[in-house]
């Protein structure tokens, strides 16, 4: 294990004390990083946890209060559970259509003789600009009441009416499939033109080459942009914020959880509720997760398994 | 041992560049350059008030040439939000104008600096006493009124005018109010106002024009869910009949003069604080002209003279000295006054006020004239809201947001509102 930290060339050469010596540089190079890692990364988690225990207005010293905000959270307050639903909706909603959009892009592009790069970066600057609070501004304008779509389809402003504002956040996030496409597009590549041509000489279809081959070669691909956009959904703040109007509006139809731990944190000034939220948010993330990883087991095809 | 003395050093050395870091983040008010003092400034408002503010500290800098004054503003829901964290991160500007819903949670947290301590550079004795003591907590006065406003409905007049109706008098009553909107709307087929349920300011308005107030003395809630039942309830009936802005645009404010149905030519008029009102003129072509809020139906007015905001300095200032300094210029100083005009409200300092007003022009003059008519006709003014107030501005919009999309009752959502206000105010 320690023999990692030591250059391969010098592994032999060096006595066991003067090895341990030769570690001192090492820190010494790694110190931006500790520190980075324990000052900004784990002290703040500390923090936050014991804040999550506390009454804290950001202004007077915090106050011990055990559970109280995770039993409030649980069962007295109505809004976190619209936050909870309102969240669940928007995964649901996001992520399958931006895999979906993303797969399929990439497989266009995949095929493609000519203009690949054009195209391939075309569809992947939305995900640079995408986080952006100007894009979701734009995205706001677009779907108000005398906005683009209402110009154009006459449907009414999207962002105002409480049963459409989500669908517009939606849109906002699928729009940004660029990171899943390019992901997809690399594994699609890594398919061996082989097995297609196997397949073919088959008589497998398009369709049937589709199902047969490229869905379980890319399963390992898919998985892995499911599990990170999934986790990425369940964190969505600026598009909820912007389209909401920093508020969750229309009557809490955006009220997405990070931006309610968001309002009270900042807004009601109930620092330790907010980070109970934050807890409770990472938990779950990490529940969501594991439960991906179990399914996989059944759905994942990895090619190394058929060397065992 | 040589290795251990080079590990050693290389630590302290690292642990000291992580320090040099973390301080350079976190001065406020260091010195830069020239020896010259720089104080942060922060503010709400619009960019009418921006420009004669900039105008102002100029004027300023010119006197202190050893003071530099970087200002930033934005709107108001923002501005709550940003100044909330900079305080809890101890980054609180030198100078930082305040609101009556901020004093008391900024003053209990420790955030402000005792202005009492700087006296030898902050006049105070010209504000009237009981506008100042409106500053004061606990005997001590963490910060200082810079300008009086009052609510008023504001109108587009030449789009009134058009419509034949009979310009606003000098008083009226919620339900006359009621009616003439029910005309305008009638003959402009646009909702003739802003929907008011939204509002506390209005809901205040309201309640005290029934004798009663938000909060009680000690803090509490000052009304019952009956209460504001019944002012959802009369608000939602004129939403429903086209007379105040339906949902989709109510859900629109934030805070802005260009975010309200008036500002977006979707209605005649709007209830707004004074000061802001201003904002309108860029807007409306037609003008603007200011009437008074309604009256409970026995005459009692709702409305009253509150301090627009206040000034505070940073209790952690480098510069407590040329920060007061700040405060005194903008507060006491008859050229400033004579720049910023009305954009703050009316001057607290009575010379200056006497010296200003005659000479105001424009919307400032306006808000001058309208304060004097209302003068010796309103309530006194409620004492500062407890802390818990200012989260529950945003939670009584939100409560409406649910009756104006037609998702909860009137009473439901009162009910609701009721719980949360006790909860927030207990905590």
């Amino acid at each position: 294990m320690t023999t990692t930290l030591i250059p391969a060339g010098a592994k032999t050469a060096v006595p066991p004390k003067r090895r341990r010596e030769r570690q001192g540089p090492a820190w010494v190079f790694l110190s931006p990083w500790v520190l980075g890692a324990i000052v900004l990364t784990l002290l703040p988690m500390a923090v936050s946890l014991y804040l999550s225990f506390t009454d804290y207005d950001l202004f007077n010293p915090p106050r011990w209060v055990g559970l109280r905000n995770y039993v409030q959270m649980f069962t007295e307050d109505p809004r976190y559970w619209r936050s909870v639903t309102t969240t669940l909706t928007y995964v649901v909603i996001a992520v399958p259509l931006q895999l979906a959009l993303a797969l399929v892009v990439a497989l266009a592009l995949k095929s493609m003789k000519r203009g690949k790069a054009f195209y391939r970066s075309a569809f992947y600057a939305p995900s640079l600009l995408g986080a952006s609070m100007s894009i979701a501004l734009v995205w706001r304008a677009i779907f108000n009441d005398g906005g683009t779509v209402d110009n154009l389809f006459g449907t009414g402003g999207w962002v105002n009416r409480p049963g459409w504002a989500l669908i517009a956040v939606a849109l906002l996030t699928v729009w940004q499939f660029g990171a899943p496409m390019v992901i997809f597009l690399a594994g699609l590549q890594q398919i061996p033109a082989e097995l297609y041509e196997a397949a073919a000489v088959d008589g497998a279809g398009k369709w049937r080459q589709f199902l047969s081959v490229t869905v379980p070669m890319l399963s390992p691909v898919l998985f892995f942009n499911l599990v990170l956009q999934t986790i990425q959904a369940f964190q969505v703040f600026t598009p909820a914020f912007a389209i909401g109007a920093g508020k969750g509006g229309p009557a809490d139809s955006t009220l997405v959880y990070t931006l309610y731990l968001y309002d009270r944190g900042f807004v009601a000034s109930h620092m330790g509720y907010a980070s109970a939220m934050a807890w409770v948010l990472l938990i779950v993330i990490g529940a969501v997760t594991a439960v991906l990883f179990r399914t996989s087991r059944s759905w994942v095809f990895y090619t190394s398994e058929g060397d065992r | 041992m040589p290795g251990h003395r080079t590990k050693g050093f290389c630590a302290s050395a690292a642990a000291l560049a992580l320090c040099a870091m973390l301080v350079g983040c976190t001065g406020s008010g260091e010195s830069v350059g020239g020896g010259k003092v720089v104080l942060r400034y922060t503010w709400w408002g619009n960019p009418d008030r921006a420009e004669r503010t900039e105008q102002a500290l100029a004027l300023f800098e010119k006197q202190h040439p050893d003071i530099q004054v970087q200002t930033s503003f934005s709107a108001y829901d923002a501005y709550k939000q940003k100044l909330a964290t900079q305080a809890a991160g101890g980054d609180a500007p030198d100078v930082m104008q305040l609101d009556y819903r901020q004093i008391d949670q900024y003053a209990s947290g420790g955030v402000l600096l005792d202005l009492g301590e700087q006296k030898a550079v902050l006049r105070t004795g010209e504000i009237d006493a009981g506008l100042l003591a409106t500053g004061r907590l606990d005997g001590t006065q963490y910060a200082v009124p810079q300008g009086r406003g009052t609510e008023t409905i504001a109108y587009d007049v030449e789009g009134w005018k058009a419509t034949g109706v009979p310009l606003p008098d000098r008083s009226w009553t919620w339900s006359e109010w009621a009616d003439t909107m029910r005309t305008l709307a009638e003959r402009t087929g646009r909702p003739g106002a802003t929907d008011p349920g939204q509002s506390e300011d209005c809901f205040e308005v309201w309640l005290r024009g029934r004798g009663k107030s938000l909060y009680t003395e000690d803090g509490g809630l000052g009304f019952t869910a009956d209460d504001l039942t019944r002012w959802w309830t009369f608000t939602d009936e004129l939403r429903r009949e086209g007379v105040v802005s339906p949902a989709e645009q109510t859900t629109q404010l934030d805070g802005s003069v260009e975010n309200t149905p008036l500002g977006r030519g979707e209605s005649l008029t709007d209830a707004n604080w004074d000061a802001p009102a201003s904002g309108y003129l860029a807007l409306i072509p037609g003008g603007i002209a200011l009437a008074p809020m309604p009256s409970g139906e026995d005459g009692t007015p709702g409305q009253y003279f509150k301090p627009s905001m206040f000034l505070g300095v940073g209790a952690d200032t480098g510069h407590p000295e040329e920060a007061a300094r700040l405060v005194d210029f903008l507060v006491n100083d008859e050229q400033a006054a004579k720049i910023l005009g009305a954009t703050r409200g009316i001057p607290v300092n009575d010379s200056v006020r006497k010296e200003i007003e005659p000479r105001l022009t424009d919307f400032d003059g306006t808000i001058a004239a309208y304060q004097a008519s209302l003068e010796g006709t309103l309530g006194t003014p409620p004492q500062a809201p407890p802390s818990g107030d200012n989260a529950l501005q945003t939670t009584f919009q939100r409560d409406y947001d649910q009756v104006s999309y037609e998702r909860m009752s009137p009473r439901e959502a009162a009910e609701n509102y009721v719980t949360e206000a006790k909860a927030e105010l207990r905590s």
